[in-house]
């Protein structure tokens, strides 16, 4: 039966997670690409002293993809579901509601997981060729909170999505705006790396608000 | 017979504005039961409380004996719940949607589906947003008949079908209660369908029921008692609903016979007195009014 579930979600959302693989590829291309070309024209040396003295950002182009993308994949999955409330059809299944709704959570987050693993498995390695580990790393702490805050959009989109008050909606809107902003105060590279963990508690935290959505939901709040 | 469907002093507000003060009723086992009522009078409300998506302010309700907030998967699976609109997931296709549904049902009849969807000579591949109201609201029906339900509770049904739908979707419903173990619970609109149907009747009216009676009952005892009299007013009698006067001649409803009302009227000056059977649409007005 949750099998059901996740084969409704990828009806929902099927064309998306391939574009949006698509547009994660051509980056990760684009990437490589234009790390290969600013090595090219200034050399090696003068580029490792830029990364590493001046902080040159090597994965900047990927900055907002990870948030976009789990936006996208939220409203593709639960404006539907709000649409004419045929939320009210989902929660009739003969499932328990927790688990229907873990159920669709999961499918998102787990897509997201995928694309988002997939990224660096690629990415990082790639970057290895040209630079030491020790680079790789930093470039891997400095885009990690990017990667956390498209997870945190994902559930915090799906909290907005589920509720049922638009008043309500706007709050959370701007709740959402103001919590994702943390993941992108100006900083340098390692900036984060002690406060990744909270980052990291607090969007395991958020995948509880979609829950308090469905319970307004169920309650008819108007 | 067992109650299927209990509604106990249901009272619930909008904001200030009172929708229900102490509703109570039950559907008994094998019983199709329409609730009639004007626009706001709540009945689309009283379908989202049964299925547990709206708190009422107080009272409590029960399906298959359980607390309508806190149903059971095992209960969910023998309510069939078609939502105002036909409401389904219009981004799957005709197939699609029957493989995603029959994954949850035990006794899945897929060709009660396929047997309807035959009739609307639609392609498997078609997706639902494509299709007619009319075309959408049997793939919503054909869903309900592949489940089986032994309660099948409908908002609206009639709502945006043209006369054929309307027909059609009503007979196939005759058909699928006949044998008298399946319990419907339905609201409507458009009462000369519900004629054909239902076995009782709730007549809502703004923060109450009005009636709650067989149909049969209604239709062979309620009647329109037209008359004349030379007066302004007519003097209030409990027995009678909605009397006014319309042009030179005075209109009543009532229960009562052509003898006892004759004998009422006739005190107040009324003569001509003539009785006029009435349809369940008819007998809704007398009992509701016409504003």
């Amino acid at each position: 039966m949750y099998q059901s579930i996740i084969y409704k979600e990828w009806i929902k959302t099927g064309k998306l997670v391939i574009l949006a693989s698509v547009i994660f590829v051509g980056v990760i291309m684009y990437s490589f690409i234009s790390v290969k070309q600013i090595l090219r024209l200034n050399g090696s040396v003068n580029i490792w002293e830029a990364v590493i003295m001046k902080d040159l950002p090597l994965l900047s182009t990927l900055k907002w993809l990870p948030v976009l993308v789990a936006i996208l994949l939220a409203l593709a999955q639960f404006v539907p579901e709000m649409q004419n409330k045929r939320l009210k059809l989902t929660l009739h299944l003969p499932l328990p509601e927790t688990l229907i709704m873990i159920t669709m959570l999961g499918f998102g987050i787990a897509v997201l997981l995928f694309i988002y693993a997939v990224t660096y498995v690629v990415l990082l390695p790639g970057l290895g060729i040209w630079f030491a580990p020790e680079i790789v790393q930093l470039s891997f702490y400095a885009s990690l909170p990017w990667f956390i805050s498209g997870l945190l959009a994902y559930t915090l989109t799906t909290w907005i999505c589920l509720e049922p008050v638009w008043r309500q909606r706007i709050i959370n809107i701007a709740v959402s705006i103001a919590c994702l902003s943390l993941f992108f105060v100006g900083t340098r590279s390692g900036g984060y790396n002690s406060f990744i963990p909270y980052l990291f508690g607090f969007t395991i935290l958020s995948m509880l608000f979609p829950f308090y959505s469905v319970s307004r939901f169920k309650e008819g709040v108007q | 017979m067992d109650a299927i469907i209990e509604c106990e002093n249901i009272t619930h507000y909008y904001g200030t504005t009172l929708i229900y003060e102490n509703l109570n009723f039950e559907v008994r086992q094998g019983k199709i039961l329409g609730l009639l009522g004007k626009n706001g009078t709540g009945k689309t409300t009283i379908i989202n409380i049964l299925n547990g998506y709206l708190k009422p302010r107080s009272g409590i309700c029960r399906i298959f004996g359980e607390k309508m907030e806190n149903l059971t998967p095992g209960v969910k699976s023998r309510i069939g719940l078609l939502l105002e609109g036909h409401i389904q997931h219009t981004y799957f296709n005709v197939q699609q949607i029957e493989r995603y549904y029959s994954r949850f049902f035990p006794n899945w009849k897929k060709e009660a589906y396929y047997e309807l969807l035959k009739k609307l000579k639609v392609s498997p591949t078609q997706k639902i947003n494509t299709m007619s109201c009319g075309q959408r609201s049997q793939v919503a029906l054909g869903l309900l008949f592949a489940q089986d339900p032994e309660l099948l509770i409908m908002d609206d049904f009639s709502m945006g079908l043209d006369p054929g739908y309307r027909r059609l979707f009503v007979e196939y419903l005759k058909e699928f209660a006949a044998d008298g173990t399946k319990t419907i619970f339905l609201t409507s609109h458009i009462i000369q369908d519900m004629e054909l149907l239902i076995d009782d009747c709730i007549i809502m009216d703004y923060g109450k029921i009005l009636l709650h009676q067989p149909t049969s009952h209604i239709i062979e005892n309620f009647r329109r008692f037209r008359f004349s009299a030379d007066r302004d007013s007519m003097a209030p009698d409990e027995r009678f609903w909605h009397t006014e006067r319309i042009g030179n001649t005075w209109e009543t409803y009532s229960f009562a016979t052509l003898e006892e009302v004759t004998s009422i009227l006739s005190g107040q000056g009324a003569h001509d007195i003539r009785e006029e059977k009435l349809s369940l649409e008819d007998a809704f007005i007398g009992l509701t009014g016409k504003y």
